[in-house]
């Protein structure tokens, strides 16, 4: 391959919102799409999450009316891509963006640094966890065993370890709940679950996921500050200067942040606080040409939510295509 | 028979179990040089590796302990980063004259060593009447100080060199010298040169206790209870520098932790600062600084406050803490208030209440030298206080300096950091060695490639810590949530060590419980 490829749409981010979106332009006979990623499979988030006996089921596939595995949803997402055949780099990461060439470089083990130019570029990028200075309420020293919840799912879900027994969770979403339950299916202890707000953010997933041993985890709202403790790893975090809860390690789930760096990098317009890149009524990009979808735009939306949403931002891809040919 | 002076030092690392590489575990004192050794050196901070790099210079039996599982994990972690110039220090002092002759060192050494560094200049801000009436003062301290090279600026002339600075700004002074470095290179740099030329490097071994201090041969006790035996000792221990004193006799001093906090800034501010910041100090305190570093990022910092020693939370960030740092930089930087921050770490400084830059050979009994209290300059300092330290040594203690034709003072080329040189920017590179396509840490697109190269330089680091400051992976906005994991397996796979034995920084650190 030459360094200088040229494709109708590159789509940077093959999680469920990129696939979306690779099926919805296929649909609509699109041809020459490229799919980039800079994993080493496709399905983003859900390919984290792995088929376990006795594990918990956190994606739900409305299409299908189930509740899968998140490996399970990447499959059910595979099959689908099979049939539109886009080309997929995998393993490639896009360093930067040329807005006005509406060119990216991209770096891979096979190419090296490579450029693709496209038609029209479109953002999936997904988004990450907050890390403890975004949250403002924690203090202390970063010790060890302290993992986002997406870390400790790769460390049990891929690698089959068990990194804690006895955890506390920071944050009290779907995520936070879902670490909890499969860190209980692993052997840990029922989690300490803080958060800010006086009641949790999602307990009706504490239900869902806990039902099964009828005990849940412990719920303390209205936490107006924490500090972690430990020398080596964690072992207690302080609440509100007083209670010391003990534990042998800390997961935070909060809220998300969009990865919607390389927009910045490129100078397009990008909230400086939540960092939500901003978009018209086609998701367009302050730059002509350029999309974003899922979750990317900002907040907490489920895979399902992605999917459907790249598949409908594909319209609007569609449209611009045919319109400046 | 070994020749007496080894081609290259030996490593090892004193660890209970498996997390270690089994040919690198240390387990008794036969694994080392079969004679005494010449010079112990305890402590591997900046001070304790520069002094290992100038002696290795020589013909000598050396050894370099520290208690942590990498070099520079103590004191020289967490600092500003910066190669002062001197202009401030107190006139006449030990610590200004070693200040200011390293300031002329670094740019040089830094070709040698291999550490990224860059002369930005400081720009000295008064955004008040008080302060602005300070810069004449301040102005010839620096003349005195032998730093000629500032200038004192009108406001016009601040706003020019630092656009976004506060609308306050009366004046100001530049100091084109004062520059940013990888402090985390330092010691890394320092030590593997000294590996080289013969040193032996043993870490996770706390020294507890000193034998037969009054005889020509001393011993060294480690926590584990083995001897070392040696005929010179320098204690440069930092903050556990007074420990170890009592055990020779050496004369009473006292020390604290000082806590200094800062708080890191996501790249996309870093364009709009190119200088340091310096306040002005008052009465009250010696302000904030705004600190743009060389791996890309922004630091506000630091603060200053004491502890007494053993203080478990002296090494703490704190909300209040944080605030203090936020209001005090967006005087200088109004829209730092506002910025996104990425992170927020803490240093702790090696306070003295004998005074800084303490130094006393024979402490107790003839061949022993205490170092300490080299509290906020021993980044800059440290080649400079090493060869004094080496010309003392020679002259207090006897130490006997034949140069070994062999040694050597540099790095090879291919020990610049990758981060820093940025290997997938060249495709032959790639070519070669592919890992250096497979990007693992997104933020500050750090390959597999560079990863695999930390974990094989010479000093074989293994923890996620010490990749970290080798690499800069982990460091980046997401802190961690894209590559941690990642590199964790990669070491497991790259030395042997099951994944769950993998640590942050040493036995008691193991990523699973
Ligand atoms: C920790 C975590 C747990 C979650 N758990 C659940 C759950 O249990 N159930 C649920 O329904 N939803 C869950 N979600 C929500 C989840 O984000 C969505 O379900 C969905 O995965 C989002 O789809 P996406 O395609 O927008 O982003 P992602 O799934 O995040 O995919 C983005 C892709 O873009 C790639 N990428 C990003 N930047 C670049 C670049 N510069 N170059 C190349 N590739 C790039 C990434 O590698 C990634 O594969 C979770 C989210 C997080 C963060
Ligand atoms: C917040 C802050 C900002 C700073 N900014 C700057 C700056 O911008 N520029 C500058 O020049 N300087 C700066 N400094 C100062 C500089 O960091 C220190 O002067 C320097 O790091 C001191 O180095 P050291 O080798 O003396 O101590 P250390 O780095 O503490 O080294 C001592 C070593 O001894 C080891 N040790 C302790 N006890 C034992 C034992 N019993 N057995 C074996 N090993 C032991 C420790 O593990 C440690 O590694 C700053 C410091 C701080 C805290």
């Amino acid at each position: 391959m030459n360094s200088e490829n040229h494709v109708k749409v590159a789509i940077i981010g093959a999680g469920p919102s990129g696939i979306g979106l690779a099926l919805g332009l296929a649909k609509r006979g699109v041809k020459s799409v490229l799919l980039i990623d800079r994993n080493e499979e496709i399905g983003g988030i859900p390919s984290v999450y792995k088929k376990k006996q006795g594990g918990v089921r956190t994606f739900i596939n409305l299409i299908r009316g189930r509740v899968v595995f998140g490996e399970q949803y990447t499959q059910w997402l595979a099959g689908k891509l099979a049939k539109a055949e886009p080309a997929i780099w995998l393993k490639s990461k896009v360093i930067e963006v040329e807005p006005s060439e509406k060119r990216i470089t991209l770096i891979n083990p096979d190419q090296g640094k490579v450029h693709v130019t496209a038609n029209a570029v479109v953002m999936a990028c997904g988004a990450r966890e907050n890390s403890s200075i975004e949250l403002g309420w924690l203090s202390g020293t970063r010790t060890g065993r302290t993992f986002f919840s997406k870390t400790l799912l790769e460390l049990m879900d891929h690698h089959n370890v068990l990194p804690i027994k006895q955890p506390v969770i920071v944050g009290s979403d779907l995520n936070a709940y879902a670490a909890a339950a499969k860190l209980r299916t692993m052997g840990a202890s029922n989690a300490t679950i803080l958060d800010t707000r006086s009641r949790p953010k999602s307990p009706l997933y504490s239900r869902i996921y806990f039902q099964r041993w009828k005990s849940y985890p412990k719920y303390h709202g209205k936490v107006k500050s924490a500090r972690f403790i430990g020398n080596g790893a964690a072992s207690a975090i302080e609440v509100n200067n007083s209670m010391t809860i003990p534990c042998d390690g800390i997961v935070l789930s909060g809220d998300l942040i969009p990865n919607s760096e390389l927009a910045m990098l490129a100078h397009m317009n990008v909230e400086v606080h939540s960092r939500k890149p901003v978009v018209n009524s086609d998701y367009q990009l302050s730059e002509p040409g350029w999309f974003a979808t899922g979750n990317i735009l900002g907040g907490f939306h489920s895979a399902e939510w992605c999917y459907l949403h790249g598949k409908r931002v594909a319209k609007f891809v569609a449209t611009y295509l045919k319109n400046n040919k | 028979m070994k020749s007496q002076i080894d081609v290259s030092g030996r490593i090892f690392y004193e660890w209970p179990d498996e997390g270690c590489r089994k040919e690198m575990r240390f387990s008794d004192p036969s694994q080392l040089a079969e004679e005494p050794y010449d010079v112990v050196i305890i402590g591997a901070g900046v001070v304790g590796s520069a002094l290992a790099y100038k002696l290795s210079q020589y013909k000598l039996r050396l050894l370099l302990v520290d208690k942590n599982y990498d070099v520079g994990e103590g004191t020289s972690k967490g600092s500003s980063a910066i190669i002062h110039t001197g202009f401030d220090a107190a006139v006449g002092t030990l610590e200004s004259q070693l200040v200011t002759k390293a300031s002329i060192m670094w740019p040089e050494l830094i070709e040698n060593l291999k550490i990224p560094f860059q002369q930005c200049g400081a720009v000295l801000i008064a955004v008040d009447n008080e302060q602005y009436n300070q810069l004449e003062k301040i102005h010839q301290k620096a003349i005195d100080n032998g730093v000629t090279d500032v200038k004192v600026l009108t406001s016009g002339e601040v706003k020019e060199l630092v656009p976004n600075v506060s609308p306050e700004a009366r004046g100001g002074m530049s100091i084109p010298r004062e520059s940013i470095i990888d402090a985390f290179s330092i010691p890394i740099a320092f030590s593997e040169v000294a590996l080289a030329n013969g040193t032996d490097i043993l870490l996770g071994v706390e020294i507890v206790d000193v034998e037969d201090a009054d005889k020509s041969i001393k011993k060294i006790v480690t926590a584990s209870g083995k001897s070392i035996p040696t005929k010179l000792i320098v204690n440069v221990a930092g903050l556990g520098s007074s420990k170890i004193t009592p055990k020779y006799n050496g004369k009473f001093f006292d020390l604290n932790p000082r806590r200094g906090q800062f708080i890191i800034y996501d790249e996309f501010s870093r364009s709009m600062v190119d200088k340091i910041l310096l306040p002005i100090p008052t009465a009250q305190t010696k302000g904030v600084l705004v600190i743009p570093t060389i791996s890309g990022n922004l630091l506000a910092g630091p603060t200053a406050e004491d502890f007494p020693l053993d203080d478990e939370t002296a090494a703490d960030t704190t909300i209040d803490g944080l605030e203090l740092m936020l209001k005090g930089a967006s005087r200088l930087m109004p829209s730092l208030k506002d910025l996104p921050r990425i992170g927020s770490f803490a240093g702790i400084r090696c306070a003295c209440s004998q005074g800084t830059y303490q130094i006393r050979y024979n402490d107790g009994h003839p061949g022993i030298l205490t170092v300490s209290g080299i509290r906020s300059t021993g980044v800059t300092s440290s080649p400079a206080l090493a060869e004094y330290l080496v010309e003392g040594l020679a002259k207090e203690c006897g130490l006997s300096l034949v140069k070994n034709p062999e040694a050597t003072d540099s790095r090879p080329e291919n020990r610049w950091p990758g981060w820093w040189k940025r290997p997938y920017e060249n495709n032959g590179a790639v070519k070669n060695r592919p890992e250096y396509g497979r990007i693992i840490c997104n933020c500050e697109n750090i390959s597999q490639g560079e990863i695999i190269d930390a974990l094989s330089s010479p000093l074989q680091p293994f923890t996620l810590d010490a990749i970290k400051r080798r690499t800069w992976t982990q460091t980046g906005r997401c802190q961690g949530f894209d590559c941690m994991a990642k590199i964790a397996k990669i070491i497991s796979e790259h030395c042997n060590i099951p994944l769950n034995k993998i640590t942050k920084k040493g036995p008691g650190s193991e990523i699973a419980c």
